[in-house]
């Protein structure tokens, strides 16, 4: 099917549809929301401490008296960003690793492959926890944890892919011309894995987006601009849901909820395209 | 391949896997930056023969192969030294009255949303396309974006704070006096009702996911067909043949899928205090309190490679296909 072809299908889906506008949105917001705010995210005693949510400050105030606004829209801008970074990184290294075990074989693709049985049999979120307590909190800490842990999924499906691919014939005549084995590899079977590997990146977002909440939300995260969960964490930690504060909890969750959301409808409309026998018969 | 040449070659794959991951925990907690001893040895505040002598204590005068050695033998005898924050064995902080709850949390909600999602993927792929089977995957499809911790949290807000039905957190009244076992029992139920609801929830949609597309494809196969040209009615060819075809690789998925449980149990017993193996990581996390999560951490290896053996076992011992490969 040509890419137009997948892209008017994609359209026509309704939860394809959905999922890219509620995204489009939400990295409008991430984008543009912080540099709207009139006040800083540390800039405290802008209203009453627990003040309810009024039309000078539409999402209320925090313990301090900051602006939940303003926390809320750069708390977009930091789960967003790890969440794409991360996605991106570990797509990356999965797809790497796929294409190298599948392309060479051999002993490297044993102990590539022993590696991702190994990180898939178990919970990969709490290797993340651990990891990150041990590494310290910081943004950059964050994206390396949970990028380096999420690639096996990607590895395991860009090498399978691979593993066809390198039997087809424009591999083989490539081979015959004299092309070196780095040459085939990125030039002739790497694009043959392109829409495997978007369609995994899409997946990865949305995991990367929800470890990130719940490492700051656990305390992880990074303490001085704080995501979405973190601000949870400020919310939990305070005892927000005891108190009734509703507008310390609900919008950081929500907002959690509709980026996670946009990704999955992105990508059970890309499944029910690429997986013909999921479509409506 | 024979049952017990399967069982043999599956044995040594989970055992090699169970050596590198435990490997990777070695160099992690041994080999990184943020290494409490190391940071502790490093101190000059620390006099030289102080340090000396820690370092003879516990071993890192020795070369790095040799301490290495020396923790797959501990690993394998079960020392797993002792926790920093409690100044207790870790395994003996581990088994026992922590491990009870969270058994008791994650198997129940476990059973109860393989129950559910599997009730309610038999009703939708009946009736593919139809407003039921729409609105169940869009349940499903947002349950699965819900982060664990904030759906407890709302829990809390909505159905313990503002209605009071439930209490917000722990696992029995702390200030009450039990009168006799069904009390107490009711008491920890009642405590329970909330983490059991939210860890329920979120395990559902995936099973439904999982069963009703895997149902979908079966739907086009072959014996699907000669079930439906001997005259069977379509409820019974769901039933009998395209439902009961799906289950042998759920099962499998299950196994895998307790890893997203284990997760879940982690955020929903720090949510609401349940007094847990989960809360426990929580609270070994906030205290930097490195050789219990360095336990807890093999505890759970073992408990998942251990799961996914008998899984495969079973599904090699049900499907004679999959120990030919």
């Amino acid at each position: 099917m040509s890419s137009w072809g997948t892209m008017r299908l994609f359209l026509r889906n309704s939860y394809g549809r959905l999922g890219t506008l509620l995204l489009a949105g939400l990295v409008v917001v991430a984008v543009v929301g912080p540099l709207l705010s009139p006040y800083g995210i540390w800039q405290y005693g802008v209203c009453k401490p627990f003040e309810q949510p009024s039309l000078t400050h539409p999402f209320g105030c925090d313990e301090i008296g900051r602006d939940l606004l303003t926390l809320f829209l750069s708390g977009a801008r930091m789960s967003l960003f790890i969440g794409f970074v991360a996605a991106f990184l570990s797509t990356l290294l999965g797809a790497l690793v796929g294409l190298v075990g599948g392309y060479f074989g051999g002993p490297l693709d044993v102990v590539l492959m022993r590696v991702v049985d190994a990180l898939l049999a178990i919970p990969t979120l709490v290797l993340m926890i651990i990891f990150a307590a041990v590494l310290g909190s910081g943004i950059s800490n964050v994206i390396f944890v949970i990028s380096v842990l999420s690639w096996p999924p990607v590895a395991r499906v860009v090498r399978s892919q691979t593993l066809s691919v390198k039997e087809y014939p424009h591999v083989e005549a490539a081979r015959a011309c004299g092309a070196s084995s780095l040459r085939i590899l990125f030039k002739h079977i790497a694009p043959a894995t392109t829409h495997l590997v978007v369609a995994n990146m899409i997946l990865q977002i949305s995991n990367a987006i929800i470890a990130e909440a719940a490492l700051s939300f656990l305390g992880l995260g990074d303490p001085r601009i704080p995501s979405w969960g973190g601000i949870l964490r400020f919310a939990f930690r305070i005892g927000a849901m005891s108190a009734g504060y509703w507008w310390y909890v609900v919008p950081p969750g929500l907002g959690i909820v509709l980026a996670v959301l946009s990704v999955t409808f992105i990508s059970y409309a890309l499944d029910e395209i690429v997986n013909p026998r999921l479509r409506k018969y | 391949m024979g049952l017990p040449r399967y069982a043999a070659a599956r044995a040594f794959q989970t055992l090699v896997s169970f050596f590198i991951l435990i490997s990777i925990a070695f160099f992690l907690f041994r080999a990184m930056p943020g290494d409490p001893t190391a940071f502790l040895l490093e101190s000059p505040r620390i006099h030289p023969q102080t340090r000396e002598l820690l370092k003879q204590r516990l071993g890192l005068d020795r070369p790095l192969y040799e301490q290495f050695f020396v923790y797959i033998v501990n690993v394998f005898t079960g020392e797993l030294g002792y926790s920093l924050y409690y100044g207790r064995p870790v395994t003996e902080i581990m088994f026992g009255r922590r491990m009870a709850n969270t058994l008791v949390l994650v198997g129940s909600s476990t059973a109860a949303a393989i129950a559910v999602g599997l009730l309610l993927a038999l009703a939708s792929a009946r009736r593919y396309g139809s407003k039921l089977d729409s609105s169940l995957t869009a349940f499903s499809l947002v349950t699965y974006s819900i982060p664990t911790f904030w759906l407890g949290m709302i829990f809390i807000m909505l159905l313990s704070v503002n209605l009071r039905l439930f209490p917000v957190g722990g696992t029995i009244t702390a200030t009450r006096v039990h009168e006799g076992l069904l009390d107490l029992v009711l008491d920890y139920a009642w405590h329970m009702t909330l983490p059991f609801a939210v860890l329920t929830l979120i395990q559902i949609g995936y099973n439904f996911l999982i069963v009703r597309n895997s149902m979908l494809s079966l739907i086009q196969e072959d014996f699907v067909y000669v079930a439906r040209a001997k005259g069977l009615s379509e409820d019974a060819v769901i039933r009998r043949h395209v439902f009961r075809a799906a289950l042998p690789p759920f099962a499998t998925i299950v196994g895998l899928q307790l890893a997203g449980v284990l997760t879940g149990a982690v955020m929903t017993e720090t949510v609401f205090s349940w007094e847990g193996l989960g809360r426990l990581m929580y609270e070994a996390v906030s205290t930097r309190d490195y050789p219990l999560l360095q336990g807890f951490f093999i505890l759970v290896l073992a408990a998942f490679l251990v799961t996914n053996y008998v899984i495969d076992l079973l599904y090699a011992y049900l499907d004679p296909r999959v120990r030919l490969k």
